[in-house]
């Protein structure tokens, strides 16, 4: 079993999955839209933040989400990652033309999340330790990881199943790929993918003593990078079959062409500094979607901004790319909004998702031009022009060393 | 999970850390007895109320050193110490003790919390010395899935490692999810299991939700299952492990499998609040219907079903209804409640589901006397139970999720 490289695949016929539907929530804004014109802008939505006191931090900025409409009865009652979610389901569904609610249909939801109501948890445990006596039970509610999920579930009426991914930044890709299977093997006809993460006091204080955050908006690729930015957000894709979706007069917008997943087993925190595994996920994901290293056009990379993430992607994107890899473009999302963690991979699909039907790659804030030594083709300035853009590929870097990749292709039926 | 033509999935290793002494025959020897080796919880922290549950399954005292050295286990937290050791004993059970390293094995553990504990000294750091206080090591440790990232790192393997979090349905998730990275083609093997822990402010904040069974008139408390008069459940740490991986191959090495899993299935009962159980069991019922059908299994067939029913109220109230209506008139088989022998969380459910797919003895299940009439199962009074051909093993969490298994004696 230990020389065994990538294998036999039990391939069977296996029908072709599609986005139907995208929605997100970002530090940009409530919606897609948002997400779009502030990723096209070039500017950062990273920048001081009061959801929090972060005067004893390190660091003072992150992604954070505006407040946003009101979506539901008992909205006020929801966390912050439960109505990120929501929010980017209905938009999702919405935009798929699905008439909810979704009972009696072949539906479930695969999401991905770090934190579930953990914002919420720490103003509980803050009452019980400060107050001591009765904290308010309301705050606990949505505690669960697994809580986004099941808010999206509950309001939209799905009986399927409802799973959650929590693989730290892997999370919303490794989510992706559990509802593409469950597409493809018949389990459900329709599955909302994705992920919510809130920003925390545990989740900013642990990067921060891990000094893996940056005292500016996070530059990824970049010569200064010192860090990452931590955001907060949601984002949902809506898979289904492409004959599914045809049937019902539904107008795919990609296609889901192959997911791959690997373990680096070295390190809790550090990536593989020769990116060794990941490029065994990029590999596997290839492989999946029946495609050469050649067929793939852009690289939407987890960019983290810090110095050991970026360096260890670019070794990944050579050794899937070769001398390629240089020239290959690279768009860096979170230097737009920071950090999503167990959303990252959702909200990459979806940013993957808008290049693909737009023809066009979103730059990474600033002027300046990526680090010499990492010799990649960094998207930035202004947007770039690819109108012959095919297909695009998605890394999620992770803690425990979970690497992810998502690939997604122009929808040709 | 999809089935794939030709391709059965066996469980080849089962790793347990649970209760107080550990190990797969411990386990056996509480299942075949007739009480709960519950322990009493610290305390002295103040989270909990004055009225309190008091006992939990713990794993305190357990010695992990034969499975895990001091050396090794430094650098854990406690969630990730007991996973690696389930994880090494079942890997030196299926005869694969050092021989999963590389891209072909993956892991799929589940948690209902993560690591509690330390998201708990991270908040007392930074509320006792502010946020330059907190350990960077602590942080690693506190992400849910640093129990899968410590056992990749201690046994190498490469594949997909993912850590599915839905609440009590998600070691069963991990076990259906695990197979179906077979079944696909992604693994040859993989690592399956569920870890969680039972720190003082975890126990204490499942009692003020009045989740936890209370002590009374003298008496430790029980959790009863299906019982009129159960009141929660009692709680437990622990981690189990199964090693997963095609037949032909486990055939190939010449290994005895404990057993075959032959189908999973999930639904969703929307009518669950956020925390507790709601009252689909129409809605369960069906999507399990489905399963069964998918997998070419009649419930007149079933052998015996091993039930998740820990004594919560509205949670046995909703596993037995689903179960009575997917039997409608007819007798239900043997229905065994393992919960009141392991309690909740820490895998010692899921573990002795995979024993009793190999039939045996099983003692009376401690609590029960008075059955519930509300729900009409009454679970099992001892003695033998036939293996599985197959057995149903089933859970319905908390917040609305379910989930299903059949296994089939190996």
């Amino acid at each position: 079993m230990a020389e065994s490289g990538r294998g036999p695949r039990l391939r069977l016929a296996r029908p072709r999955v599609v986005v139907s539907g995208v929605g997100a929530v970002t530090a940009a804004g409530w919606g897609v839209a948002s997400f779009r014109h502030a990723a096209r802008s070039g500017r950062t939505a990273i920048g001081p933040f009061n959801r929090f006191p972060s005067d004893a931090q390190r660091t003072h900025l992150a992604g954070q989400a505006p407040p946003g409409p009101p979506r539901c009865a008992g909205w006020a009652r929801l966390s912050n990652s439960d109505r990120f979610a929501l929010h980017s389901a209905l938009e999702a569904v919405e935009q798929a033309g699905l008439e909810t609610p979704l009972a009696g249909r072949s539906a479930g939801v695969f999401f991905g999340s770090s934190t579930g109501g953990l914002f919420e948890t720490e103003a509980y445990y803050d009452e019980l330790v400060r107050l001591g006596g009765r904290p308010r039970r309301s705050l606990l509610a949505s505690h669960h990881i697994s809580a986004p999920a099941e808010t999206v579930a509950r309001h939209l009426g799905v009986e399927g199943p409802v799973e959650t991914v929590s693989s730290a930044c892997a999370s919303g890709a490794l989510a992706i790929q559990q509802a593409l299977e469950a597409v493809r093997c018949g389990e459900v006809d329709i599955a909302l993918a994705g992920g919510a993460d809130c920003l925390a006091v545990t989740t900013y204080t642990g990067f921060n003593a891990l000094r893996a955050v940056d005292e500016q908006p996070c530059r990824p690729f970049r010569s200064a990078r010192e860090g990452l930015s931590l955001g907060e957000g949601g984002a949902v894709l809506v898979l289904e079959r492409a004959d599914h979706a045809v049937a019902r007069g539904a107008t795919p917008l990609v296609e889901v062409l192959g997911t791959g997943a690997s373990c680096d087993a070295t390190h809790m925190t550090a990536p593989h500094a020769e990116g060794v595994w990941a490029a065994a996920a990029v590999e596997a994901a290839l492989a999946d979607a029946g495609l050469d290293c050649s067929d793939v056009d852009y690289v939407n990379a987890h960019g983290t901004g810090t110095p050991l993430n970026d360096a260890a992607e670019r070794a990944t994107l050579a050794r899937c790319f070769g001398a390629r890899s240089a020239r290959m473009p690279v768009e860096a999302t979170k230097g737009v909004i920071g950090h999503l963690l167990g959303a990252a991979g959702a909200i990459e699909a979806v940013a993957m998702t808008l290049a693909l039907v737009d023809g066009q790659l979103h730059p990474a804030p600033g002027d300046d031009p990526s680090d010499p030594a990492l010799a990649i083709d960094l998207v930035h300035g202004a947007p770039r022009a690819m109108p012959s853009l095919r297909t695009a590929i998605s890394l999620s870097l992770g803690f425990g060393g979970a690497n992810a990749a998502v690939i997604l292709g122009r929808w040709d039926s | 999970m999809m089935r794939t033509p030709g391709v059965g999935i066996v469980i080849t290793g089962l790793g347990v850390v649970s209760g107080p002494d550990g190990g797969v025959d411990a386990l056996a020897r509480t299942l075949s007895g007739a009480e709960m080796p519950a322990t009493a919880v610290d305390r002295s922290k103040g989270y909990h109320l004055a009225d309190s549950a008091r006992r939990a399954v713990l794993t305190g005292d357990l010695d992990l050193s034969t499975w895990v050295p001091p050396g090794v286990a430094r650098r854990m937290s406690r969630p990730s110490r007991l996973a690696v050791a389930a994880a090494r004993m079942a890997l030196a059970e299926a005869g694969l003790a050092g021989k999963v390293e590389g891209p072909r094995t993956g892991i799929v553990m589940s948690t209902a919390f993560g690591a509690v504990e330390s998201t708990e000294q991270i908040l007392e750091a930074v509320r006792l010395e502010g946020p330059q206080g907190a350990s960077p090591f602590v942080f690693a440790e506190s992400v849910a899935n640093a129990a899968a990232g410590q056992v990749a790192i201690d046994t190498r393997a490469r594949g997909p490692n993912l850590t599915i979090v839905q609440r009590e349905a998600g070691a069963l998730t991990a076990l259906g999810r695990g197979a179906a990275l077979i079944t696909s083609g992604r693994c040859d093997c993989v690592i399956a299991g569920s870890v969680d822990q039972m720190p003082p402010v975890l126990h204490a904040l499942l009692d003020r939700f009045g989740a936890l069974a209370r002590p009374g008139n003298g008496m430790h408390e029980v959790a009863r299952p299906f019982d009129r008069r159960r009141m929660g459940f009692v709680a437990a740490e622990g981690a189990v492990v199964l090693v997963l991986e095609r037949a032909d191959q486990a055939r190939a090495r010449g290994v005895q499998a404990r057993a075959r899993l032959r189908a999973f299935g999930s639904g969703f009962d929307t009518t669950a609040p956020r925390i507790g159980w709601g009252t689909g069991h129409q809605t369960l019922a069906a999507a399990l219907a489905r399963t069964l059908a998918r997998a070419g299994v009649a419930a007149c067939t079933i052998t015996h079903v091993v039930c998740g029913a820990s004594g919560s109220v509205a949670g046995d109230r909703l596993e037995g209804l689903t179960l009575r209506r997917l039997w409608g008139d007819e007798e239900l088989p043997p229905v065994l409640t393992p919960k009141a022998f392991v309690g909740q969380y820490g895998g010692g459910f899921v573990a002795s589901a995979v024993l009793a797919a190999a039939g045996g003895t099983f003692g009376p299940t401690p609590g029960f006397t008075d059955e519930d009439p509300e729900i009409g199962v009454r679970p099992h009074a001892g003695g033998s139970l036939p293996p599985a051909s197959p057995s149903l093993v089933t859970t319905c969490a908390s917040g609305g999720s379910a989930a299903w298994l059949l296994l089939d004696r190996a």
